[in-house]
């Protein structure tokens, strides 16, 4: 009889603090793994916002299992917990696009890699989309690329829902839009290579950049009174 | 036998082929005299046994909340490691029947005796962990799991039913 792996699951030690969350990094049955916890909003009241925290929770671990069942890579989901409001998660080795891109304008990354992320990104949306799922978040942020084999990893569906209206997409494309231009001018027409590829894998993809025309016009909101 | 360190607790697992007495398990495990209580798997559903702790912690962590669905623990781990919310079905198919000839034993918190006893109870040949992988039977796993090819592109299967292991409750 012999003890094989260690798991201190109390050891937590914090990554990043968002709005709606804390991730920390731990460990799982023996593997390392995040672990994202939903807090709760103090001047919420308190039925609702355990109602809230706990839907929010649930629909979250949906959509990432929903996704890996599209054939888009997202963290492995290990646990839900919804008493402490936890999802624990994988840990995805490898650094977030967002760096990768940021880093492009300084040291030379090749435009042959930048292709390949930006192709990457555009095949992910487009299998996301056609199987009815909008990320909600999509930000270079909100993707990692797995040490070693530079595999495209979305993460965050915090904010995702499902939905086959071509308005729901095509905002999900714009926010991504003017996040990437806001952030990484540098790099070029990348969102131009990203839709191309989306052009290609999206069956739907006509209808979608159709909208985007149009979203592009008037903005995220679809109206403007109220 | 072997253990494994979960949250403080332990679970311990043997890997047993050519069982004899399944039938003879199946019966006082169903009568409530199996002693001690063990979870038997039909381990051609388990292609390693990530899974299986996957399943365990759900259920110490069920257990300590006094929140289990399935009277014991054991039978919870059994459930759990179905990935389905039908407990009939999901101990039919994830556990053992009366022809089983190939188990994966699992028991939480077992002392030294108890893992003795539980060598004593089942009649078969113990085996190592590592043959779990290339025994296991992918086409009934995709079956029951309903992975997908395109799910398989870019996921193990041993990952993929820890999703469902831990997405189950959220469905």
């Amino acid at each position: 009889m012999a003890t094989e792996t260690d798991s201190r699951d109390s050891s937590l030690t914090l990554l990043k603090q968002g709005a709606e969350a804390r991730v920390f990094e731990s460990s799982f049955v023996g593997r390392k793994c995040v672990v994202k916890e939903r807090f709760s909003k103090k001047y919420r009241h308190p039925t609702l916002d355990s109602k809230l925290t706990l839907k929010r929770l649930n629909a979250e671990a949906r959509c990432v299992t929903k996704a890996r069942k599209l054939g888009v890579f997202t963290p492995v989901l290990y646990a839900v917990d919804p008493v402490l409001h936890t999802l624990t998660f994988e840990y995805v080795e490898g650094p977030s696009v967002k760096d990768v891109f940021l880093e492009f304008g300084s040291r030379d990354l090749g435009e042959e890699s930048l292709d390949n992320i930006a192709t990457q990104i555009g095949h992910a949306i487009g299998k996301l989309h056609d199987g009815g799922l909008i990320h909600g978040d999509l930000t270079t942020s909100n993707m990692l690329l797995k040490k070693g084999t530079d595999e495209l990893v979305l993460i965050d569906f915090g904010l995702s829902f499902t939905s086959t209206l071509p308005e729901d997409k095509a905002v999900d494309l714009y926010v991504l839009e003017r996040a990437i231009l806001s952030m990484h001018s540098s790099c070029g027409n990348v969102m131009d290579r990203i839709l191309a590829a989306y052009r290609k894998s999206s069956k739907q993809w006509s209808s979608t950049l159709n909208k985007l025309a149009q979203v592009r016009q008037r903005g995220r909101k679809r109206t403007m009174v109220g | 036998m072997k253990s494994f360190n979960i949250n403080g607790s332990t679970l311990s697992l043997a890997l047993y082929t050519d069982v004899a007495n399944s039938k003879e398990l199946l019966e006082s495990m169903q009568t409530g005299t199996l002693e001690p209580e063990v979870a038997f798997l039909n381990a051609l559903l388990i292609p390693n046994i990530f899974p299986v702790l996957a399943a365990a912690h759900k259920t110490l962590v069920a257990k300590s909340r006094d929140s289990l669905t399935t009277r014991t623990p054991h039978s919870e781990l059994v459930y759990n490691y179905s990935g389905s919310k039908h407990i009939t079905e999901s101990l039919k198919r994830c556990g053992i029947s009366d022809s089983t000839t190939y188990i994966l034993a699992a028991r939480l918190d077992a002392s030294p005796d108890e893992v003795q006893a539980i060598q004593k109870l089942i009649n078969g040949k113990e085996i190592d962990l590592e043959e779990l992988e290339g025994r296991a039977n992918l086409s009934q796993i995709q079956k029951h799991y309903k992975i997908s090819a395109s799910e398989l592109g870019v996921s193990s299967l041993a990952d993929a039913i820890v999703c469902r292991i831990a997405a189950r409750d959220a469905l």
